[in-house]
């Protein structure tokens, strides 16, 4: 890889940094962001477009946006027309399903919403609704928090056993450290979906989202650990020949010690940045066993099982932009990832 | 390693919660004595390391059981879908590999600023288009042209490169910043100012010494990217329905096929490991220093 200077305040970094920051959001307020339950669903609109928001009245004014109540004129298409004689009004933080900010703070405060809480009054649908009437906003926004909190959670566990693992190996003699990175390297050269499908298999195929999420992590852990256990070793080889090691080495410091207080700390730069570099093999571990219903169940949305009703080609054809809309999530966030890793002042060995 | 794998995935599959009969016993139509009868069948009812035996020494005379939901034996269904991974996988990487070096070797040659910045833009954006994302919009653009996915779900040339392109996407990335970053340095080294000193036209410079001096490290990646490949098919086959292993895997493990995901898991390791060698071995006839130092493959 080449060597870049630093440019932490590019565009590009900025940019990327900003995306990350919203996303963190995201994953902490989902509930208030989202105007609804993402378990709801709604018999009157089922896979409906977008509500069509406006801001003028019929007169030209600008007035608080509001959106027609719609009525479903095809049922076989799916086409939906808006009845103009009803207006409702949206409003900012208005009261609507119970949830847990945080997860502690029960609350009814949406951030936004239709200000009139009839029965009869029509939902706002940001996204559109999925095939059973539930808004695909709020679905989205709850799924980024799962798929969010699960992916760095796996790249975390995997991470610390890496460097554990690469830390030994690297300080080890010659025998075990050739045992150890030929664990290392035969992992690498494994088919990691392959292996984290098989390990999927062994478990219930219907599981609770709880412990799916808790399966999910330990499986990345157990097959990620790999690539970050090659890098730490590289970095300890090379460090532990520098001089502030044999400096701390003649002042009587234990070997542990060393290898904690002295090395990792030499080598956090390079190993943060590979830790930024696998998030996004984690988030697509997780989308690709979810796509395939194996991964998180529904109700319960995460960005893999909502994209697998784009894999359905009839409702790909209605609405294939609305569909995608997790697809698109996941691009920004990877690229937001890449771009943060690349523009990040730090050696990288190759492999 | 791969005894170590199998070790593993047959535990873990035997072990925890239900097998392929526990769909059989919540049906309310099939007796317990039927369930009994089919898991002596299967030998579901002996002790672990009894079976794991049997199936590693079957393994070994190359019989790797029968698949329980096909009820086929598992080689023959794995073989015959391994040849669509591998024409599938073969293509990819041929794609991704000319596409990558076609643009490296131009940028060599021409050291033009634009290209250069075309190439890290070309990086970052196949790096960060995952293949679900890009499957899935290939589904959709399909769609959106042919009118309907029947056009791609089957053998034509137009669904294999389709499937193929999706699958080199992320390769191009990996090969095209690693070939463009080698060839850059090693365009910079003594041996380049010497052969240019000779004479030698840029083209044969690039051509009979940069190239060969960048290949390992190319080779190794090559190598190691083959699992990442192999692991890529199964989400691409299954979104643009490509009948390969991949595929075939995800309704293993979905049925719960044991021997199935058993083979399956075995048969692609090996081909990995296999690949890997084989990429190790390219290296060793394309550098004669290593011939002369000890390597272990």
């Amino acid at each position: 890889m080449k060597e870049r200077p630093a440019k932490r305040n590019s565009w590009a970094w900025r940019l990327a940094a900003a995306v990350l920051v919203s996303f963190a959001v995201v994953v902490l307020f989902a509930g208030f962001l989202a105007p609804y339950d993402h378990t709801t669903q709604s018999r009157q609109a089922i896979s409906a477009p977008p509500s069509s928001i406006r801001f003028r009245d019929s007169e030209g004014d600008v007035v608080r946006p509001y959106i027609y109540a719609r009525r479903l004129v095809d049922p076989l298409t799916f086409r939906y027309e808006e009845i103009e004689t009803e207006r409702y009004s949206i409003g900012m933080l208005v009261e609507g399903e119970p949830y847990d900010l945080l997860g502690f703070i029960h609350t009814r405060t949406h951030l936004i919403g239709i200000l009139d809480r009839d029965a009869a009054a029509p939902r706002l649908h940001l996204l559109g609704t999925d095939s059973l009437g539930r808004d695909r906003f709020s679905r989205l926004l709850i799924a980024i928090r799962f798929s969010l909190l699960v992916c760095p959670l796996g790249a975390a566990v995997a991470c610390i056993i890496g460097i554990l693992f690469g830390l030994f190996s690297g300080y080890a003699g010659r025998f075990a450290d050739t045992v150890m990175m030929g664990a290392a390297d035969s992992m690498l050269a494994l088919p990691t979906l392959i292996l984290i499908l098989a390990a999927r298999a062994a478990f219930p195929l219907e599981l609770p989202p709880m412990r799916a999420a808790f399966l999910l992590v330990v499986i990345f852990a157990l097959t990620g650990w790999a690539p970050m256990a090659r890098l730490t070793r590289g970095i300890v080889r090379s460090l532990k020949e520098s001089e502030f090691v044999l400096a701390a080495r003649s002042i009587g410091l234990t070997e542990i010690r060393i290898m904690f207080r002295h090395i990792l700390p030499n080598a956090a730069p390079a190993l943060l940045t590979q830790a930024l570099i696998m998030l996004p093999y984690f988030l697509l571990a997780e989308v690709a066993l979810s796509y395939l219903g194996v991964g998180v169940q529904e109700p319960e949305p995460s960005l893999g099982n909502m994209l697998a009703a784009a894999g359905d080609v009839t409702q790909l054809t209605r609405q294939p932009l609305l569909l995608l809309s997790p697809a698109i999530v996941i691009f920004v966030f990877v690229l937001a990832v890449r771009l943060l890793a690349d523009e990040r002042p730090a050696k990288r060995q190759s492999v | 390693m791969l005894l170590v794998v199998s070790v593993i995935s047959f535990v873990l599959l035997s072990s925890a919660g239900g097998d392929s009969l526990s769909a059989l016993r919540e049906n309310p139509q099939v007796s317990e004595e039927t369930i009994a009868r089919l898991g002596k069948v299967y030998g579901l009812d002996r002790p672990l390391i009894v079976r794991y035996g049997a199936w590693l020494s079957d393994m070994l005379k190359g019989d790797m059981g029968e698949s329980i939901s096909l009820r086929s034996p598992v080689s023959t269904v794995v073989f015959s879908r391994l040849i669509n991974t591998l024409k599938l996988g073969v293509t990819g990487l041929a794609i991704a590999v000319v596409f990558s070096m076609t643009l490296a070797l131009l940028a060599a040659g021409l050291r033009n600023k634009l290209l250069d910045r075309m190439i890290g833009l070309i990086v970052l954006v196949t790096a960060s288009t995952p293949r679900i994302v890009l499957a899935l919009f290939a589904l959709a653009l399909t769609v959106g042209v042919a009118g309907s996915a029947v056009a791609i779900r089957n053998d034509s040339w137009a669904a294999l490169f389709l499937a193929a392109i999706v699958l080199a996407f992320p390769l191009i990335a990996l090969f095209l910043g690693q070939a463009d970053s080698e060839l850059k340095a090693a365009m910079k080294l003594p041996f380049i100012h010497y052969a240019r000193a000779k004479g030698l036209s840029e083209t044969a410079i690039i051509f009979r010494h940069a190239v060969r001096a960048t290949l390992n490290p190319l080779l190794t990646i090559f190598g190691l990217s083959l699992g990442a490949l192999i692991g890529g098919s199964v989400i691409v086959e299954s979104i643009l329905g490509w009948p390969g292993i991949g595929a075939l895997m995800v309704w293993a493990v979905r049925g719960r096929d044991v021997p199935l995901v058993m083979g399956l898991v075995v048969v692609s390791s090996a081909a990995v490991w296999l690949a890997n060698t084989l990429a190790e071995m390219l290296q060793l006839v394309n550098d004669k220093r290593m011939r002369d130092t000890e390597i272990d493959l």
